[in-house]
């Protein structure tokens, strides 16, 4: 398998920082994210603090954003990663259907907004969990809850409805809902999850749902769920100067290591990362 | 070596040990417990004299699985006198797994 020098999770501003810096230096890089680069970039209506870009429409920088990728040959590779795992020498990442190996990893997530539910992280890997396809074949003859919060989770209920007994999807967006026959959608907001030992049921605003698993699906996963081991901080990725988090070889950047959430902290420390990471592998190679 | 054990021979094999016993819950379709595997194994030769490393198959073994309530692979658990102590959910890094476990010798 191909080992990459660096996997760059997450295509906003801090990543693609990270992923120029790091193929200006010659590294053979990956680059995951989203085809519209950040959900935050895009949503911005004015920008006056990006130096040298005043005035400017969130849209408008994500364009400029994508031109310089493109003309770097920089392609975003739009598979979400559902785990990295730390193997000592390098790292594996893994999404939906492939493995991935990279030698260093930066982290550059951004930050998700919606809060954890009730019962979540007291339950989390006892019934709830963040990637249903990882776990369904557990769920054989039982009975799955999905509460999903973007349009990939409509393809993570229909898979899991081809083993569990009964699947209910909780839709956190408006939208159409591709889903097969197997799968009930219950419009209702969910309030907390419940059970002692392991998860028992659903308790939403207007009913109950009795469920042995509850699934979680936002566009990331909390950092530490992602890479397992991975030490937090009030809420983020610790980091030092360097951008380096617990892990070696594992470095953060951007809205995931704390705040100010700002496009131009953000760049600045996927530079940092990048720039590391580089000094890291030439290390290794003297 | 991480000895392959199931659910007959579950009892005995983790049931009456005097040493901490490291039960690696898994399954072939479950990508983390692949990574795992050799962590566990690679962990298993350092502390073989003062810990018993097993691994249970879930799909094979759903009487275990269920007793010990087995959501999501992999899971280990650590046993003393038959009785579970811990448990650890999802795969981490081998020194991470290395700590938990000595907190139990
Ligand atoms: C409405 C709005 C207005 C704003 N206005 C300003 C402003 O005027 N000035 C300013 O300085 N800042 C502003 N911000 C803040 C700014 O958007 C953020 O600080 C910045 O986008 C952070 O960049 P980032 O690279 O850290 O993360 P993001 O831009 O959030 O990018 C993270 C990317 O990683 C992807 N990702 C995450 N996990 C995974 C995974 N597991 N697999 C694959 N991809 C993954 C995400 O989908 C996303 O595309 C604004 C934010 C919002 C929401």
């Amino acid at each position: 398998m191909e080992r990459y020098d660096i996997a760059i999770i997450g295509s906003g501003p801090s990543g693609l920082s990270a992923a120029i810096n790091a193929k200006v230096r010659n590294k053979n890089i990956i680059i995951f994210g989203n085809s519209n680069l950040s959900r935050s970039l895009v949503l911005a209506p004015k920008v006056n603090n990006y130096l040298g870009f005043y005035g400017i429409s969130g849209t408008e920088l994500r364009d400029k954003f994508q031109k310089h990728i493109d003309d770097m040959n920089i392609n975003i590779n739009t598979e979400k990663v559902n785990n990295i795992y730390a193997m000592g020498e390098y790292f594996a990442i893994m999404t939906a259907n492939k493995t991935y190996e990279a030698k260093k990893v930066i982290l550059a997530l951004g930050i998700e907004h919606t809060k954890p539910i009730e019962g979540e992280d007291k339950l989390l890997g006892r019934g709830v969990g963040y990637c249903a396809t990882c776990d369904a074949p557990l769920y054989r003859n039982k009975i799955v809850t999905i509460l999903g919060y973007n349009k990939e989770a409509e393809s993570e209920a229909n898979y899991v409805s081809e083993m569990a007994n009964k699947v209910y999807y909780i839709p956190m967006y408006k939208d159409e809902y591709e889903l097969n026959d197997k799968v009930e959608i219950v419009k209702d907001k969910p309030l907390e999850i419940v059970g002692s030992g392991k998860v028992e049921k659903l308790v939403l605003k207007n009913t109950e749902i009795s469920t042995d698993g509850v699934f979680i699906l936002k566009d990331s996963a909390p950092p530490q769920q992602l890479v397992p081991g991975l030490e937090m901080e009030d809420g983020h990725i610790k980091v030092n100067r360097k951008m380096e988090t617990n892990i070696e070889g594992c470095y953060a950047a951007g809205d995931c290591t704390g705040k100010p959430y700002q496009y131009m902290k953000a760049v600045g420390e996927g530079q940092v990362a990048a720039l590391n990471a580089v000094e890291e592998l030439s290390s290794i190679l003297k | 070596m991480v000895k392959e054990i199931n659910d007959v021979s579950f009892e005995s094999e983790v049931g009456t040990q005097d040493k901490p016993v490291v039960v690696d819950f898994w399954a072939p379709w479950c990508g983390p417990c692949k990574m795992l595997g050799p962590v566990i194994d690679e962990i298993s030769n350092e502390l073989d004299e003062k810990v018993k490393f097993v691994k249970v198959n879930v799909d094979e073994n759903p009487l275990a699985a269920n007793k010990f309530k087995i959501a999501s692979i992999p899971t280990v658990m650590i046993f003393k006198n038959g009785n579970p102590v811990d448990t650890l959910v999802g795969f981490r890094p081998k020194q991470s797994m290395v700590s938990e476990i000595e907190k139990h010798i």
